[in-house]
């Protein structure tokens, strides 16, 4: 990834596989999240009672994760603490050398995407196969995931399948099914002979310790039921309350991802195998990340850790539907990753994410948790404009701009001079360029040249009209 | 380690004090909601209610209905049946001339046990059960509003039977029904507590990773059939 945003988004725009991929899925899925929502009893009660049941838990975050550490141990799970990814994934490699394991197979992780957990096992000497459908073929292609819950939403059926032909040297095949089944017959092993089975967790239960995981494909099952270690990498902000919170939010974020009343499986793990079992891990690991969350907790954008991962958002969002998932950079796109990511990564250096936006609204209008994302896009924008220095050329345009836009008559007059100039240049009521720096918004579209006569003048004189007997 | 979490938790108490974290309470919140003035039902929430209505508001009967109508609507076999003998002769038809999985067989209701006498089970080599053709289980839990069975795991019920073999039969009795998940959760919160695992088993194995289109059977069983006895 080189370059900027708009570096990136214009690639994408001229992307047109991705445009075939994007507007097959990004629509569809809105409209199923649409009906699943449609689907759930009383669904607004629903979302206020899982946003409060959220905001309470980040506003006792300390003594929550005291709790569920408490419970994790009394369930014979082992927990550590990550302050960076690069420390998750020193802890986690080094749970792997003590336990002498050698192959990992992990379930879909966002977490361990945003660590880069793949390359620390690597470089240690230890095989680590993703066994998510869309996951693996992310691995074969050596590509990324570019949506949360779809990672491979920018790719066709066509190249999957000579992805699959080039690296499984299998016939090619367009079919999803067939592809499917190419996939089943390879991981199969791979279940059976892994060591350690990695994921995340959807959510944390704070008040009995669970771990949930919400899967369709039965990979998540393998690698919590085979493998002899389980490791869990999650970040210390996906708790919830209590049970009935969590019937609450899975519901919520089935339906908002997929549309589903509920996955295939929903998984509610307790700590490892107990005496009795025939099957399970013999020990389980959570890691709880803090990678920035803590500081994300502490400034205005604090709500975003609110997010239950669903995507919705990025389904609704004009932007992300035109660039893609890779345009933003990061593991996380989207309008939560323009939020995310700064706070993750530092805003130095993604100040552009928080301006990929038109503020439309249409986020915050699907979130199953009603985050309020506009609000905090325009909170990351003042501040990476407080933080960078800004062109000269444009601060004193903006002080030029604020002193004529304070004074009712020059405001007028400055504008109908514009407006007499912008008609001049237009040729059948269009503008193919502008001047100055305003040539800027020129480059890509055209101008609709100015009225004749202002929305204001034509109120003044209709108003004057009425008025007369 | 000790470190890393003293200093998490530290700056997470210290950003709580600085951070912009919005009121818990919203527009729909309170009784009075904008969708209709009810509140979001009370049985949704708690545990160990009333015992009358700890599985729901529902008849037994309708439970059942609604369980059998969201399951088929997931692509999964459904069977009713009147009588043990229909519930032994229809689980002896599903496993037919395939190597069984299965649950350790006294804990399979309807005397389905002796169908499936003698057949792998969770102790038995992994290798071989992984070449297991179905896998017969009961259930804890059948939840009506998703059509889901949850599978607690323990002595005798590895989760491997639900999960390695293509094919799931599943032999459940009416007692088990519950309206929703959450029902479920206070009902049984003791045996939940037991349990090292609780799985909701939700229709067949499925992705749509490949532009969205539903594919069955990608690594859990492709095909679940779940028996209904009297």
């Amino acid at each position: 990834m080189s370059g900027g945003f708009a570096d990136r988004a214009r690639q994408a725009i001229g992307n047109r596989q991705l445009h075939i991929a994007l507007d097959r899925t990004t629509a569809q899925l809105g409209l199923r999240r649409a009906t699943g929502l449609a689907s759930l009893d009383r669904a607004d009660a629903v979302r206020d009672r899982a946003r409060a049941a959220k905001m309470r838990v980040l506003q006792t975050l300390a003594d929550s994760l005291r709790q569920f550490e408490a419970r994790l141990v009394d369930g014979g799970a082992h927990v550590h603490w990550a302050e960076t990814g690069a420390d998750a994934n020193r802890i986690i490699v080094d749970i792997a050398a003590k336990a002498g394991v050698r192959r990992v197979a992990k379930s879909k992780s966002m977490a361990s995407e945003e660590t880069h957990l793949n390359g620390a096992f690597e470089r240690a000497g230890i095989a680590v196969v993703e066994t998510d459908l869309g996951e693996y073929i992310v691995q074969l292609a050596g590509d990324r995931p570019s949506h949360i819950i779809m990672p491979i939403v920018h790719m066709t059926r066509q190249q999957v399948g000579r992805v699959m032909e080039q690296r499984l040297a299998v016939p090619y095949s367009d079919d999803t099914q067939t592809l499917a089944r190419y996939a089943r017959a390879r991981l199969r092993d791979e279940f059976l002979e892994a060591d350690m089975g990695l994921t995340g967790a959807n959510f944390g239960v704070v008040e009995n310790g669970t771990i949930c995981l919400v899967t369709n494909e039965g990979n998540g099952r393998m690698v919590t039921t085979l493998p002899r270690v389980h490791v869990v990498l999650m970040g210390i902000e996906k708790l919830v309350p209590t049970m009935g919170d969590l019937d609450r939010f899975v519901k919520l974020l089935t339906r908002s991802a997929t549309g589903q009343k509920l996955t295939a499986y929903t998984t509610l793990l307790r700590g490892p195998r107990r005496s009795g079992d025939a099957c399970g891990p013999e020990e389980m690991h959570v890691v709880l990340l803090d990678n920035g969350r803590s500081q994300i907790l502490a400034g205005e954008t604090a709500e975003i850790l609110g997010c239950i991962r669903c995507g919705a958002c990025l389904n609704a969002c004009p932007v992300y539907r035109t660039v893609g998932g890779h345009a933003y950079g990061d593991v996380y796109p989207g309008p939560v990753g323009a939020i995310v990511t700064p706070g993750i990564r530092g805003l130095e250096q993604f100040a552009e994410l928080p301006s990929a936006s038109s503020l439309c609204g249409a986020c915050r209008e699907v979130c199953p948790v009603r985050l309020d994302i506009p609000r905090m896009l325009l909170a990351l924008r003042q501040q990476a404009v407080e933080r960078t220095p800004q062109p000269a050329a444009l601060r004193v345009g903006l002080k030029l701009f604020a002193r004529v836009a304070s004074r009712p008559r020059i405001y007028r007059l400055a504008a109908a001079i514009a407006r007499r100039m912008l008609r001049i240049r237009a040729r059948h009521g269009w503008i193919r360029r502008a001047p100055g720096m305003a040539s800027a918004w020129t480059r890509y579209r055209d101008l609709k040249a100015p009225a004749a006569e202002t929305f204001e003048s034509i109120w003044r004189r209709r108003a004057g009209a009425a008025r007369k007997p | 380690m000790s470190d890393a979490r003293a200093a998490i938790l530290g700056r997470v108490e210290r950003a709580v004090r600085t951070g912009r974290i919005p009121n818990a309470t919203t527009r729909h919140d309170t009784g009075a909601s904008a969708d209709g003035g009810v509140e979001e039902r009370p049985t949704d929430d708690r545990v160990g209610g009333d015992p009358e209505s700890e599985r729901g508001d529902a008849t037994r009967v309708a439970l059942q209905e609604r369980f059998v109508l969201e399951a088929r609507a997931l692509g999964v076999e459904t069977y009713v049946e009147p009588t043990v003998t229909a519930v032994c002769d229809r689980l002896r038809t599903l496993v037919a001339g395939l190597r069984v999985l299965t649950w350790n067989p006294e804990l399979l209701p309807y005397d389905c046990g002796s169908i499936v006498e003698g057949a792998l089970v969770g102790s038995s080599p992994r290798g071989e059960q992984a070449r297991a053709e179905v896998g017969v289980t009961a259930c804890h839990g059948a939840i009506a509003e998703t059509g889901s069975l949850a599978l607690l795991s323990g002595p005798g019920c590895s989760r491997t039977v639900s999960l390695l073999p293509p094919v799931h039969v599943a032999v459940v009795r009416p007692d088990d029904l519950f309206e929703t998940m959450g029902h479920f959760f206070a009902a049984r919160a003791a045996a939940l507590a037991q349990s090292s695992s609780c799985t909701f088993v939700t229709g067949p194995s499925r992705t749509a990773d490949i532009e969205l289109s539903l594919t069955i059977g990608v690594h859990g069983p492709g095909r679940v059939a779940i028996v209904f006895g009297p």
